[in-house]
Parts: C-alpha cells; structure tokens; sequence
C-alpha cells in the first residue's frame, strides 16, 4: 500500500526533513533547562570530558551570546549526547568530529581547540570545516534549540504565539515613541 | 457536504487543486449549478490545526514532496530540495499567503511591446488587457474582502510600529509608501472576524480574517450540493480520447489505490510546478511530449518574481511581528522606467519573520553561523524592512523537468527545477538592495543585511497564455489551445509575472474563466 506518511509526522520529524532540505540537519528541541546535569559534565558519560567541553565551547562559537547562560547550550547539547549513547554512527559523527577539529587546531596553532584564547583562531577553524556533516550537525540543532526556544524568545525581544491573547489589535500594535 | 460523485460520471468538471484558482473556480461553477469534484492532495485541515509557530506550521502544512532545485542560483546551494514555499492541503497557498491583494498595472499586460525584445528573455504580451480584467478583479476584492478598495469599503488596517518606520524613511527619501491592500478583514464581513493582528499571516490565519479558499470557497461550493471534494487524492494521470479530447483523470486516493473519475472537461490549478508536471506525466502517443504541449512551452518560463530581503538594525525597539505581516508597500518603482538600468518594476514589501525564521533566513545554507549573525539577531526587536518583489524575466530555460530515474512515493518521475537570474532580474534585485537601503538609513538604520532569495511562494508562467498556439499553452480564457476541453486555472497561466503578489490576478482570472466554461458548456461547445 502506498501512503503518504506525512500526515503522522511529529513536528520534530518534520523540522528535521526541512533543515535537511535546506542543508542543514536538526533534531527537536529536548527538555531545555529542565534536570541537565551541570555544563560541564553535561555529555561527559557519553562523549568524554574532553569532547563534551569542546562541544560546548564550538556551540558558543557557532552562535555567541555573551549573556546566555551555558544551560540553553548544553540544552541543545544534552540531548545529542544522550542519543549518541544509543546511535553508533552519531557518536562516531561527534567523536570524530572533536579529533578532526582539534587534529585542524594542532596543525595551525599546535594547541588543541579548547586552549586557543582569541575567538577569530577558533573561527578560522570552523570555518574550514563548516561544510561537513559534523559541523551542520551541531548548528542545525543549535539553531533550533536557540532561536526556535519559546523560552528565550523574550530575550531576543519576539512575542511567540499571539492568537491566544487577543493578537496586538489592543497590545500596542501601532505603538513607537522614537519617530 | 456529503454530495457523492459517481466515477462514471462524465458530466462532471474536475478540477485538481483547491487553491486559489481550484477553490475560486470550484465555488464559482457550483454558483451557477455546474457540478465538479475536486482533487486535493493534501489533507484538510481544521481552524484548530493553524497554531502561531512558524516551524510547527511549516512542517504541517508545506508541500515537502520530493523535488530538486538545479542552477547557479544560491537558492539551489541553500535548499536543494525546496524550490516552493506553498501548501498540501485543501485551500492550497491561500493558507500561508501574506494576504497582499493588488491589481496588475495596465503595462505589465504587455510587456513585449512596452520594451520590445529583451535578448536572454522569453518575454509576450498577455492576450488579456486591464481593461477587460478590471471587472473581474473588481469581483475579486469583493469575494476576498480587500481593505482599502472601493470594493468593499472597508478600511485599512491601520498603521504598525513596522509599518511607521518605513513609511518615514519613505518621506525623507521621496519615495511613495502606503498601507497594504489586503484581503484581510477589516471589520466582520462574510461570516469572518476582523483582524486582531496575531502576526502569523503565513502560518494561516488562525481566527479565519484572512481570505482563504479553505473556509471561505470551498465550504460555500459544497453547501450548493455541486461539489465534491476528494481531500488526498494525488492526480497522476489526465487521460483522453481517440479525438483528443480529456476524459478523465487517474488519481491516486490517501490508501494508494488508483481510482479514474471521468469528466466532461478537465481544470488544472496544481500550482506552477505540479500543473505542468501533469500535463507532462500525461504524455501519450498521441501527444508524445505531454498533454497541450504542441508549442513546446509546458513547463518553460518558470518565474518566482525577483525576490530577496532587506532588513535594517536600529538603535530603538520596533517590534516588527505587532504587525499584520505585509503592512505596507513601497510603490516607488513599480513602473517600468528602463532610465533605471532595468526594465519592468519592483515593490518594497514592509514584511516581517518571526525570529525563527529569521534565524533561518538571514544567513540561509551552511555558512550561516557566527558573531555578526548571532549579534543581528540580538537585535531582532529592533528590525525592520522588505521583502522585494519585483518582475522577474520569462526565461525559457527556467523550467520544470521530469527527473530521468527517480520516482516519488506515487510512482511519479520527481520534478527537477531550474531557475537562475536573467541579467535584468540581477540588475533590479540590486537596484531594489540600494533603494531599501536609502531608506532604512535615512530614517536611522546602523546596519542592513540583505538575504538572498528564499523559496518561492509566487510560482507562475510554466503554462502560459498565448494569443497565438505556437508561443504559449493557453489561450485568454486559460483553455489548452489544443484540447478544447483542458483548462489551467492557476499562476501558471501568466504570460509574464507583473510585480503584484499573484493571488488577486488568479482569483479574477478563475471567475472569468467559470463565466467562459459556463458558456461554452450551455452552447455545448465543450
């Protein structure tokens, strides 16, 4: 029989076919701030000490906010991990990744990523590796963990879903006092 | 509502698409007593369904079927597998359209003779003039519920935070700006509230203010007892006679099973790349290269308009998303003055992105990371710009294909998509870049970002009307030149694109065209 299974897709599965359309690869957003473990050690049982805390440094190279807390990262960050302990091929995607990032770092810089102190040196790196499957890994999930976050959108200054309150017909649609 | 069609019925007008010309053109005929089925592939959707998330909605209702985007084009790196931004479901785009409801200018009719030959480009004159269009757009207002038209009198929306920064950057350059037509309403009117400005315009209007053909024509045609509307059914086949004639259309329903309804006369309204695609897969030996092909111009011509975004950062909040999307409109350069460095026009669309979006789209593909992006979208609440959308170039290159091997999930070759700039798309897009950006630094703009073009959600002219069978597929009423009882009823009829939003010519276009089949059924013609 031939269906089209779309129709009882989750919203993860689907967000996930979009980035993979638009190059990008994604999972769902996991429990945000919810019972992580510290971020330090956040994927350390699944990735080891070393790769969990590159991770985390990349992912805050990947999109810096200097005012958000390591939690929204290792929010992104945790359950890639998590999964990695039951998929072979995402622990070697990450794994390997790690190596070849810091294998990159030492051949420039003879110091692995996690001990270069300017920013711009890390970039560079990334850079060079961003058209990979480990590095579009990483972003497509951040990007959905950070930007698509309801619990940050007030940070970032967006209102989410309106209908619910009435929409901004009498919430200061029209309202701007700098013109 | 539970009017059955039997598939032997061969009296019927089936009709595949629910969108803006399926759904117009279903609702119109039923009007008249003239009885059709439907053919949607998507599913139908409650009002409980549109939800105020802009990925939630993206995955629920896009059509994701497997395509390829081919060309030098960005868009091809950046979403190779997504060309169109539209809807599988009943009411098709009217869902996620913005609402913009503009009339074509008087020109944009005829462009071949405005500019004579432009060389690379495959540009013709519509055999429609304004003139004969403008009482069927004025039925349009009426039907959509356009503000701020004579048709209906209803007012404009009034004026967003977004829409007054632009409209003040619009004053200190000279340029002309005023609100959106939108065929959304203003006050209750046909059964549907007002706006009460959620912001979601594209995600589908979750109180029903905005037109669609989901809760407006549809429903209206299936209360007259004329129309039968199969929901996910996949055409796969249009069938025909010894004589040429259409005789039906082989379909595939939501368990797979193939099923042919037969019809006296057959509308395609699929949107531009499943509509050729059809007429395409329809190929027999007697039309080797697709039903209605004769001219060779069945899936040529593909125009998305020229399209990219512009938005500025500024040093105080906006608030872009208080806003319906579309507030305003630039008309600035929306005629044709080739002084410019390019012919035909552009309008700067006031529209904003909710930050997920945004995300997305700022920096679209794989390189779009990092401190300048991360830092822009900091300043998300102090955004505010366009999205251009202007004439694109008839190019004959720019085309719908049949993948050689690879088939989708009804069997079907995948389509393969081709667009790339004609030179003057390139010339205007950039023209559209520097105008935007006067504007947005002369009202206070720190920096402004430009993003290329993203999916296309105005799919047009793959099946375009000719007054002569040789340059194009239809004719003025949108009837196969060489298959009398064929009708397109969609975008991909427009001979060229104009640079209004493509849903008001669609709309008009499909009231016409149920007046032309009612007709020539009376006179037994077809």
């Amino acid at each position: 029989m031939k269906k089209d299974k779309r129709d009882d897709q989750s919203p993860d599965l689907t967000r996930r076919r979009f980035l993979t359309h638009s190059g990008t690869a994604v999972v769902g957003l996991g429990m945000l701030s919810s019972g992580l473990l510290s971020a330090k050690t956040w994927a350390a049982a699944a990735v080891g000490e070393h790769a969990s805390a590159t991770l985390m440094r990349m992912a805050r190279d990947i999109y810096p906010h200097d005012t958000l807390e390591d939690k929204y990262y290792a929010a992104v960050l945790t359950p890639l991990a998590e999964k990695a302990n039951g998929d072979a091929e995402l622990k070697k995607l990450l794994s390997e990744g790690v190596k070849e990032l810091d294998n990159r770092c030492d051949k420039l810089f003879a110091r692995p990523y996690l001990e270069l102190e300017n920013e711009p040196d890390r970039v560079f790196v990334l850079r060079a590796m961003e058209d990979g499957a480990f590095f579009q890994r990483i972003k497509g999930d951040l990007m959905m963990g950070i930007y698509n976050n309801p619990e940050l959108w007030p940070r970032f200054g967006y209102g989410g879903s309106a209908w619910e309150h009435g929409g901004y017909i009498n919430r200061g649609y029209d309202k701007i006092d700098w013109l | 509502m539970t009017t059955k069609f039997d598939l032997n019925d061969d009296s019927l007008v089936v009709i595949v698409g629910s969108g803006a010309g399926g759904g117009t053109l279903a609702n119109e005929l039923a009007q008249k007593g003239i009885k059709s089925v439907v053919l949607e592939a998507g599913k139908r959707f409650k009002m409980e369904d549109i939800e105020n998330d802009e990925w939630k909605m993206f995955g629920k209702i896009s059509w994701l079927d497997k395509r390829y985007v081919e060309g030098p084009a960005r868009i091809a790196k950046d979403f190779p597998n997504l060309p169109a931004w539209i809807v599988k479901g009943v009411g098709g785009a009217t869902l996620h359209w913005a609402g913009v409801a503009m009339r074509f200018q008087e020109h944009e009719f005829r462009m071949r003779t405005e500019n004579g030959t432009i060389p690379g480009a495959n540009v013709l004159d519509w055999p429609v003039t304004l003139k004969e269009m403008e009482p069927y757009y004025y039925k349009a207002e009426q039907k959509m519920g356009v503000c701020g038209t004579e048709a209906t009198g209803m007012p404009f929306h009034g004026k967003s935070s977004h829409y007054k920064v632009v409209e003040e950057g619009a004053r200190r350059i000279g340029a002309r700006c005023e609100q959106a037509t939108l065929a959304i309403n203003t006050e209750v009117r046909d059964g549907r509230p007002s706006c009460q400005v959620n912001g979601f315009c594209m995600q589908g209007c979750r109180i029903g203010a905005k037109w669609s053909t989901m809760y407006t024509e549809i429903p209206k045609a299936e209360a007259t007892g004329n129309v039968e509307v199969r929901p996910q059914s996949m055409a796969l086949r249009i069938e025909h006679d010894k004589n040429g004639k259409v005789t039906g259309v082989l379909y595939a329903d939501k368990d797979g099973n193939h099923l042919f309804q037969k019809a006296r006369l057959v509308a395609v309204a699929a949107n531009s790349i499943e509509s050729p695609r059809l007429l395409l897969n329809s190929a027999s030996a007697m039309f080797p290269d697709g039903l209605a092909n004769g001219s060779g111009q069945v899936g040529q011509n593909y125009m998305t308009h020229t399209t990219a975004g512009v938005y500025g950062e500024f040093e105080k909040p906006i608030h872009m998303y208080k806003s319906t999307v579309v507030p305003g409109i630039v008309h600035e350069w929306k005629d044709n003055d080739p002084n410019r460095g390019h012919y035909a026009g552009y309008e700067l669309e006031v529209l904003h992105l909710g930050l997920p979006f945004m995300s997305a789209f700022l920096n679209p593909g794989k390189s779009g990371w990092g401190r300048e992006l991360a830092e822009s979208l900091e300043n998300y609440d102090k955004m505010a710009g366009f999205w251009i959308c202007g004439e694109d170039m008839p190019v004959e290159s720019n085309n719908i294909t049949l993948h050689p091997t690879e088939k989708d999930q009804y069997g079907l070759p995948v389509p393969v998509v081709y667009k790339t700039d004609h030179i003057n798309d390139t010339r205007m897009r950039n023209h559209a870049y520097d105008k935007a950006t006067e504007l947005l630094e002369a009202v206070g703009a720190k920096k402004v970002n430009y993003l290329p073009p993203y999916p296309a959600s105005h799919n047009m002219g793959t099946n375009r009307m000719s007054a002569h069978a040789r340059d194009g597929v239809v004719n003025k009423w949108g009837q196969s030149h060489e298959i009398k009882n064929l009708f397109v009823s969609d975008g991909s009829q427009f001979t060229t694109s104009g640079t209004e939003n493509p849903t008001l010519t669609i709309v008009a276009l499909a009231i016409r065209q149920a007046d032309y089949i009612a007709d020539q059924m009376k006179r037994n013609a077809i």
